[in-house]
């Protein structure tokens, strides 16, 4: 019984997909299961990052301004002649710095997470746009194009970037200090304080890697869109943060892994595909995901209560 | 029969917390309820309470058959209960706190605020508690907030009381306090269960006895007919000496040398030296300073006059941290809030604050880790079913040991222990006890924070006495409790407790 409602969102993404193959014929073709990838990857790999946040007992509601920012970083290099290499890792590093003084501000000024990026939610996406004119960057190198368009061995380049990303912060989170440390920080400050750690260093070296999952997703959006959008991102945090919360994560902290957070964002992603293809409204498609969100929690916050 | 509990049984996913719970309670007795660490006690009463239901048996209320599903219900019929981990709303007020849920309210709807706080007042007064009405709980030491515990439970129970180890983290005169209490209760025809690890208390206060272990009751009958090691050996089922003893070694180098230590407001130019394989008592009344000692040696408040050496070199202990890194380890008094991460497994606390001894190459080894706990929890007969099971699903005594391995872990050259044995059974405080002999025997110098005095005079070499924030005095290990006491209050020391 409990097993079963730890594996719910599983079933649940099993379910949808099979529901799907069953509803339309235009589901299980390659061209649109590699779509499905190429879509959720950005916010999968958003939602990483965030598990780690969430996990810490943290939030992060600046990821779209990240990603945006990142992205218009790496592509703004590359149109004024860096390598693409330099590009993407410009991108990165920009989603890095962000993340990292989110992280400094957090833990220095002593403000509350979801204040802080509250506040670089605007700084970040502001940025974006003063320093592009809020004018989108074109004109980029075609090599480009197949960071979120190619494949190898006919799998999407994002796929395998994804499953990389998806093992280091599982193995960052089970089997390093970090996610040891994150899990302590979020389950118990004071006990965390306690007992020696490094609080702070922790906390801000978590929003650092969350800042650079977010600007690799963001050089992937710019990518596909083959265009630096300075408005690219937006709104993304959102579904990043229910990614975490279908996959099992708690935002009192202390709770979340890879493979929830995986499955809840391709529960997300199968819902909207789904509902594209079956000419369902975008409008609808909000009320149900909102509706998702609630009932993963709930049904989580049921099994713990029986345990208690 | 006031209260009659039949056969009751409780599981916690695969555990059987209760298995045949049977207890039966007359107005105006003081019923004990004694047992092991783990073996159901506050289980059977939480279900008394309304706090958790029953998953079978029988509980009759004055003859007839009742469920209550909440504690609201509880209060109802007159039974409320002094939690052994506190329940309070740590950001109210102690006045809000003792009379939530039955905020005297204006008919127009708002709260009658100051009579609340004048009404808390005078409770305060007539117990003499070291507490204030507009005191916020959170703020409160875990002594503070069992207090508040009990003056919230007099004030809304009528007819059953339960005391779930009210007094482990009192000192004496508290201690006594809540005796009068009890007794109070007695005379009025009130039905008291009374739980406590704390054997001195039981002949002072207790009239019948009902022993559980492992979840079933084992025996009942007048306490006057048994003696305390038949009650020892119903408990564990094994004979385990009540008294311990120890022989020092003579002493070797100093390893924490402290020099004029002064926190404003807390501690007062504190001068001490522990040296290697000593155990040093340390006695003094609630809010004496003692925990503020510790806290200022551990680096969680800074010192603003003083220094620190450890193993004869200054150190700077600007945080846990630092402390940690210096060789100083803390066995805080607030397992739930400093002591445990509370939703994570029993080996990833034992092992939080030495990662490093788990690592190879800056990766945990989770091998080793699983190895680590299960070897504490054999050793420290912890009731778990695996190292993997989260912290906060253990009973309150095995909470507490799990923290002391925490810190056994570290093993490191400084051990600073405050109230370790808090709610530790019999059979446990001695090998709590042997694990501070090893200690010391291996050259840790170690400072023992206890408001038992007993055991102070079993475990210590020498014990150091604080008031008001000072050292009041140095005592051999032999001493007697008179004397401590003496040192202890030779003013009133009933000052900030916060
Ligand atoms: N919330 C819970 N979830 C799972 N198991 C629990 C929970 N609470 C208690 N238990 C288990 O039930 C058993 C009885 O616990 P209980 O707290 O009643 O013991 P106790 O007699 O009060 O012990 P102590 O003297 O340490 O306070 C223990 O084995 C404990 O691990
Ligand atoms: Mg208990």
């Amino acid at each position: 019984m409990k097993s079963l409602q730890k594996l719910l969102p599983f079933l649940t993404l099993i379910l949808l997909f099979v529901a799907l193959v069953i509803a339309s014929p235009h589901f299980l073709t390659a061209t649109n299961l590699s779509s499905v990838v190429r879509q959720t990857a950005v916010i999968n790999i958003m939602a990483l990052g965030m598990t780690i946040v969430i996990i810490s007992g943290g939030i992060d509601l600046s990821v779209g301004s990240i990603l945006g920012l990142s992205g218009i970083a790496g592509t703004m290099a590359m149109a004024h002649g860096a390598s693409i290499a330099a590009g993407i890792a410009i991108g990165i590093l920009t989603g890095l710095v962000c993340g990292m003084l989110n992280g400094i501000m957090i833990t220095k000024l002593r403000i509350a997470p979801f204040i802080v990026t509250l506040g670089t939610l605007g700084i970040y996406r502001g940025i974006a746009l003063i320093i592009s004119n809020g004018l989108p960057v074109n004109k980029l190198p075609q090599g480009f194009s197949f960071l979120g368009e190619g494949n190898i061995l006919g799998i999407p380049f994002v796929l395998w970037l994804l499953v990389l990303c998806a093992l280091a912060v599982h193995f960052l989170l089970e089997h390093t200090r970090l996610g040891r440390y994150a899990f302590a920080i979020g389950s118990s400050t004071a006990a965390a304080v306690y007992a020696g750690i490094p609080v702070s260093f922790y906390t801000t070296a978590v929003y650092a890697i969350g800042g650079l999952l977010t600007g690799l997703a963001g050089m992937i959006e710019a990518s596909r869109l083959m265009t630096g959008q300075p408005t690219a991102g937006f709104g993304y945090e959102l579904q990043a943060i229910a990614a975490v919360v279908i996959g099992g994560g708690s935002l009192r902290g202390g709770e979340g892994s890879v493979v929830g957070t995986l499955v809840g964002a391709f529960i997300m992603g199968l819902l909207s595909n789904g509902s594209d293809l079956l000419g369902i409204s975008n409008y609808v498609q909000q009320v149900v995901i909102g509706a998702v969100i609630i009932l993963a929690v709930a049904v989580d916050e049921l099994r713990k209560r029986r345990l208690v | 029969m006031l209260i009659e509990l039949k056969n009751i049984q409780k599981r916690y996913g695969g555990v059987a917390a209760l298995r045949d719970g049977n207890l039966a309670v007359n107005a105006g007795e003081v019923h004990l309820l004694l047992g092991e660490n783990g073996a159901g006690k506050s289980t059977l009463m939480k279900i008394v309470a309304g706090l958790v239901e029953r998953d079978g048996g029988q509980m009759l209320w004055n003859g007839a058959e009742v469920h209550l599903k909440t504690p609201a219900e509880a209060a109802k019929i007159g039974v409320a209960m002094v939690h052994q981990e506190s329940l309070l709303a740590p950001q109210l007020t102690v006045a809000e706190n003792i009379f939530l849920g039955r905020e005297e309210s204006h008919p127009l709807g708002w709260v009658k605020r100051r009579r609340a706080v004048e009404a808390a007042a005078r409770l305060i007064e007539q117990h003499h508690f070291p507490l204030r009405a507009e005191w916020k709980v959170e703020k409160l030491s875990p002594a503070g907030k069992q207090l508040v515990e009990i003056c919230r439970a007099i004030q809304h129970g009528s007819s059953l009381l339960i005391f779930d180890e009210p007094t482990s983290s009192l000192s004496g005169a508290e201690t006594e306090e809540v005796f009068r209490i009890v007794r109070t209760l007695r005379a009025r025809r009130m039905g008291v269960i009374y739980i406590t690890h704390r054997l001195e208390e039981l002949r002072a206060i207790g009239d019948r006895v009902t022993i559980l272990r492992d979840g079933q009751t084992v025996h009942r009958g007048d306490l006057a007919e048994l003696t305390t090691n038949q009650i020892i050996s119903h408990m564990v089922g094994r004979q385990v000496s009540s008294t311990y003893h120890r022989d020092p070694f003579p002493p070797g180098e100093p390893m924490l040398e402290l020099e004029g230590l002064t926190v404003k407001g807390k501690i007062d130019n504190v001068s001490l030296t522990l040296r290697a394989g000593e155990i040093v008592g340390m006695a003094g009344l609630i809010g004496a300073g003692r925990t503020e000692l510790c806290r200022a040696i551990f680096g969680v408040d800074r010192p603003d006059k003083g220094s620190i050496k450890v193993a004869g070199k200054l150190v700077r202990v600007d945080s846990p941290r630092a402390a940690v890194k210096a060789g100083i380890a803390l066995v805080t008094e607030d397992r739930q809030i400093t002591g445990l991460a509370l939703p994570l497994p029993i080996a990833v606390n034992m092992t939080m604050a030495n990662t490093e001894g788990i690592s190879r190459f800056g990766i945990l080894d989770l091998k080793k880790q699983a190895t680590v706990a299960a070897d504490y929890i054999t050793r420290l007969r912890i009731k778990a079913q695996s190292g993997s099971q989260p912290a906060g699903r253990l009973s309150g005594g095995n909470q507490q040991k799990v923290v002391i391995a925490k810190w056994l872990f570290t093993q490191p050259r400084v051990f600073l222990f405050d109230e370790p044995t808090r709610g530790i059974d019999v059979g446990a405080k001695a090998e709590v006890f042997d694990f501070m002999h090893e200690l010391a025997k291996s050259g840790a110098a170690i400072l023992m924070v206890s408001s038992e005095m007993q055991e102070l005079l079993q475990v210590a070499d020498r014990i150091i006495v604080m008031r008001q924030g000072k050292i009041s005095g140095e005592l051999p290990g032999r001493t007697t409790q008179q004397e401590i006491m003496r040192l202890a209050t030779l003013e009133s020391g009933l000052e900030s407790i916060s």
